[in-house]
């Protein structure tokens, strides 16, 4: 259990901070990173193919984002997935509350489920088990 | 008029057999020449015998001097009988007479019938002592001698000497006593040894001379000849003193036979060739006779023919008179027609039977048949009947005389059109009410050929709403065509081609350019008439739906002003639920948080964080009051406004971050130009632009700005472009004017900037687009109206 990886994609800042001290004070997780953006995310995905490092296990994707945003990472994601060989947990974690983007996330079958923010303990100790 | 009938009729029977007449005047002239001829021949004949005869009367004149001669002989020897009755110088007397007359044998004196003395005596003693008044022989002219107490020649006789002899006896008387005789003995050869009678052409004639018998009374031919005596062919005179007979004989009495014969021959052939002349002159007339009989047998039954055909031909025929306009003759379809007799028509004229408003139309026509300006001509009047009916008719005018005569008749050929007139005035009424119906429908109502697109109708209505009228429509080949509006022209003919060759009918819109240059929206409604499984024409009717595309156009306009607004209103709608949402979430996270927080330590760092959450928040509703105000600003206040004024100040406020970046602006902007706008709003857009422009430069290379203005459809256009990174518009296009919405993780990028411009270009009645390649540049037009 302790093993866990966990990748927070998003562009706000404070978010971040607030993951990464939910993510602390959960215990599953044994290392978590941050990226504010889809394209750091998919650079980070690249690098760990080529290095043949270990790849998260679950990812919290944003879907406003500059640059890249969730659905052009999942885009570029489903490019890379023949290269990966684990099983990568992805969830949108977004305050849109707009009925097409949940359904655009159940449509696609590389998402597992949509949280809404704010994203509490009980929520990532769901995902996480 | 009998007469010259029968005449014409003798004369024709002359003509019609010309072989006749001409066997009839040969025979005539074969008459006439024949009388003529026997007339000449007689003629002559007499005076062929009138000559003879004269030459025998020379000759008998001859002989009778010659025997008067002897008389005087014979007398000159009785006187030598002396008182005693004897002969005194006999012998000598005798010698001196026929020294003196040679034609004299000799001579004798017989006393009492006795010959005694006869000189000479030689030769002629056989007759001394002859007792001639009791011989028998010569008795009878002895006696008639005596009888006749004149010389009386006896003979001719046989002289004892030889040849043939007359005697010459007178009787003498001596005392009134008979004595005896003188006589002569005379040679017959001497005596006819006249110059009469030898220069007689003998070739021509014969002569000979006969004695009657006294006794016997028979007559004895005494010359001998070869030739045959025919007394038919000669000439006689009787000499009483001897009782002969003289003959002179036509020894060519054919002689004028033979020219008779050739002159008759002539004269026939004469009569033959008058009489063939005649027969070749009149056989052409007989030709001709005969032919002009076959013509006039002709005429008469064509004649007839055409009598009939007029009396019952299905059409009314007239003569008219042309000097008076009277009916000279009608036929019973007339009468029938127009309720008068036949009688009763004569008296009348065209114009007592035609209508009086068709009089004038009727004359005019006339006139110009008289002056020969038409050759003939139809009318279509209408007569006035007996009973004051109607008729409609058609007549037919033709004149009888020739070209250059003046007007004498003509024939007026009537046909009743009445029934016709009915009809057509039914459907010219039909028609009327179709036309004044599809004339008021408030659509152009047309027909054309399926293939070529040549209308053969249009109605009147097109002239209301296109301005055209429908014959220049009709008239002008491909005018459909060419007053399509060009841009929906291709589509509209290939619409209605797809549609026709379907054969379906079919209803689309397009727009025509109408006469006063106006755009009319039309609405076609077609349908294909289909004949023999072919499209053979197309009906429709066009409507002008010019308002109603208005309305729509308006709808429409409404209707995306309503979606832009609802669009709007969903950013907003994303505004609050993603802007709004994200700072209460946090809010709600660092709240728990802090509940759960197990240091002061730790709770004075979430404190903190939920400060800088409400700086957040506090500016984003800052913001979201800005567009509000916009979009609820309805009468914002527009002046016009120099636009290098304006860019300069902008310029002026980014100044600094231009010299930091070595960002070249380069303006083609005079003072010139002004523009009406809300000054703050100009400012706003201008600064937003430029500093994006500066912003987002690519740092391989030196920024440089381009600011233009030029006019573009009426409309003044500001154009901003740069060299800068560019924005994949494939990707963000339809984002680029979104609230929040940023391209890069640039750290002054807010996505806020182009939200609120466009808002401001779009409250101010213009609009905004944008042209971008990644890592080329991007180009800003503004759109002011």
């Amino acid at each position: 259990m302790k093993e866990k990886t966990i990748w927070i994609i998003d562009d706000d800042p404070i978010y971040q901070i607030i993951m990464k001290k939910i993510i602390v004070k959960s215990e599953i997780f044994s290392s978590n990173f941050s990226f504010s953006d889809g394209k750091e995310a998919i650079d980070s995905l690249k690098k760990i193919i080529l290095k043949n490092e270990k790849f998260p296990d679950i990812i919290l994707l944003d879907i406003e984002m500059p640059i890249l945003d969730g659905w052009g990472f999942m885009e570029e994601f489903a490019l890379l997935k023949p290269q990966i060989n684990a099983e990568i947990k992805i969830y949108i974690s977004s305050s849109s509350i707009a009925i097409e983007d949940k359904e655009r996330a159940q449509n696609n079958p590389g998402i597992l489920g949509y949280m809404s923010k704010p994203v509490t303990l009980d929520n990532l100790i769901k995902i996480a088990s | 008029m009998k007469l010259t009938k029968s005449l014409t009729s003798h004369n024709n029977w002359f003509i019609i057999k010309p072989k006749l007449t001409g066997i009839l005047v040969f025979l005539l002239f074969c008459i006439v020449f024949s009388l003529i001829i026997s007339q000449q021949y007689q003629i002559a004949k007499k005076a062929k015998y009138d000559a003879m005869r004269a030459k025998l009367q020379a000759i008998h004149k001859s002989i009778d001097e010659s025997l008067k001669n002897y008389y005087v002989d014979a007398l000159t020897l009785s006187l030598s009988i002396n008182d005693k009755g004897i002969p005194e110088n006999f012998e000598a007397v005798g010698k001196q007479i026929l020294a003196t007359n040679p034609n004299i044998d000799a001579v004798q004196l017989v006393p009492n019938g006795i010959i005694k003395y006869t000189y000479p005596e030689k030769g002629n003693q056989a007759a001394k002592g002859i007792d001639i008044l009791n011989s028998k022989k010569y008795c009878f002219e002895a006696f008639k001698a005596i009888e006749t107490r004149k010389m009386y020649f006896a003979g001719p006789f046989e002289l004892r000497q030889g040849g043939l002899g007359i005697l010459g006896r007178l009787a003498i008387y001596k005392n009134n006593k008979f004595w005896g005789f003188s006589a002569v003995i005379i040679r017959l050869e001497t005596l006819l040894k006249k110059p009469e009678f030898v220069n007689l052409d003998h070739s021509k004639y014969f002569f000979q001379f006969s004695k009657i018998n006294l006794n016997t009374k028979k007559e004895t031919f005494i010359l001998n000849t070869k030739e045959k005596l025919d007394p038919e062919n000669a000439v006689t005179s009787i000499i009483p003193d001897g009782d002969w007979k003289l003959y002179l004989v036509d020894k060519k009495p054919n002689e004028l036979v033979f020219p008779f014969v050739i002159r008759s021959l002539l004269a026939l052939f004469l009569a033959s060739l008058i009489g063939f002349l005649i027969t070749s002159f009149f056989k052409k007339p007989a030709e001709l006779e005969i032919l002009l009989r076959k013509q006039s047998d002709k005429l008469l039954k064509n004649e007839i023919k055409f009598k009939s055909i007029f009396d019952q031909a299905a059409v009314g025929i007239t003569y008219v008179d042309s000097h008076t306009g009277k009916f000279s003759e009608v036929n019973k379809r007339f009468c029938e027609l127009t309720g008068y007799s036949s009688e009763e028509s004569k008296s009348m004229d065209l114009e007592s039977i035609t209508h009086p408003e068709d009089i004038k139309k009727s004359l005019l026509f006339l006139e110009k048949l008289y002056k020969h300006e038409i050759e003939e001509f139809s009318l279509e009047k209408r007569y006035i009947s007996k009973y004051g009916k109607i008729i409609w008719v058609n007549i037919t005018v033709s004149p009888l005389w020739k070209k250059g005569e003046t007007p004498s008749n003509h024939i007026v050929i009537i046909e009743d059109i009445s029934k016709r007139k009915k009809a057509d005035k039914i459907i010219i009424d039909s028609q009327k009410r179709i036309e004044s119906l599809i004339n008021t429908v408030d659509g152009i109502v047309w027909e054309c050929d399926a293939k070529t697109l040549e209308f053969n109708f249009i109605s009147k209505k097109v002239e209301d709403i296109l301005g055209y009228t429908s014959e220049e429509w009709i008239n002008t080949p491909d005018f459909w065509t060419n007053h399509i509006l060009p841009k929906d022209k291709e589509f509209t003919l290939r619409y209605c081609e797809e549609q026709t060759a379907l054969k379906q009918n079919h209803d689309f819109e397009y727009r025509i350019i109408a006469k006063d240059g106006t755009i009319v929206w039309m609405r076609d409604i077609v349908n294909v008439i289909v004949e023999n499984n072919e499209a053979k024409s197309l009906r429709g009717i066009m409507i002008d739906v010019t308002k109603t595309k208005e309305i729509e156009k308006e709808l429409n306009n409404s209707f995306n002003l309503v979606s832009e607004q609802n669009k709007r209103l969903l950013n907003f709608s994303y505004i609050v639920s993603h802007n709004l949402r994200s700072h209460t979430s946090n809010i709600s996270s660092i709240v728990d948080l802090i509940e759960t927080s197990e240091s002061e330590e730790e709770k004075e760092e979430m404190v903190q964080l939920l400060k800088s959450v409400s700086d957040s928040l506090n500016e984003t509703m800052l913001n979201l009051n800005e567009i509000v105000n916009i979009q609820t600003n309805v009468g914002i206040v527009t002046e016009n406004l120099n636009l290098k004024q304006y860019l300069d100040n902008t310029l002026s406020i980014l100044g600094d971050q231009i010299e930091l970046k070595g960002v070249t602006v380069v303006s083609s902007i005079d003072d010139t130009i002004e523009v009406n706008y809300n000054p703050a709003y100009l400012q706003s857009v201008l600064y937003n632009l430029i500093s994006n422009a500066i912003r987002y430069s690519h740092h391989d290379r030196n920024p440089v700005i381009n600011i233009d203005c030029y006019i573009e459809n009426k409309k003044t256009v500001v154009q901003i472009s740069d060299n800068g990174i560019g924005i994949d518009l494939n990707k963000n296009g339809h984002k680029i004017f979104g609230m929040y919405k940023k391209f890069s993780t640039h750290k002054d990028s807010k996505g806020i900037g182009l939200f609120i411009t466009k808002n401001q270009i779009d409250a101010m009645g213009g609009s905004i687009t944008v042209e971008s390649e990644p890592n080329l540049g991007t180009t800003f037009k503004v759109y002011i109206s």
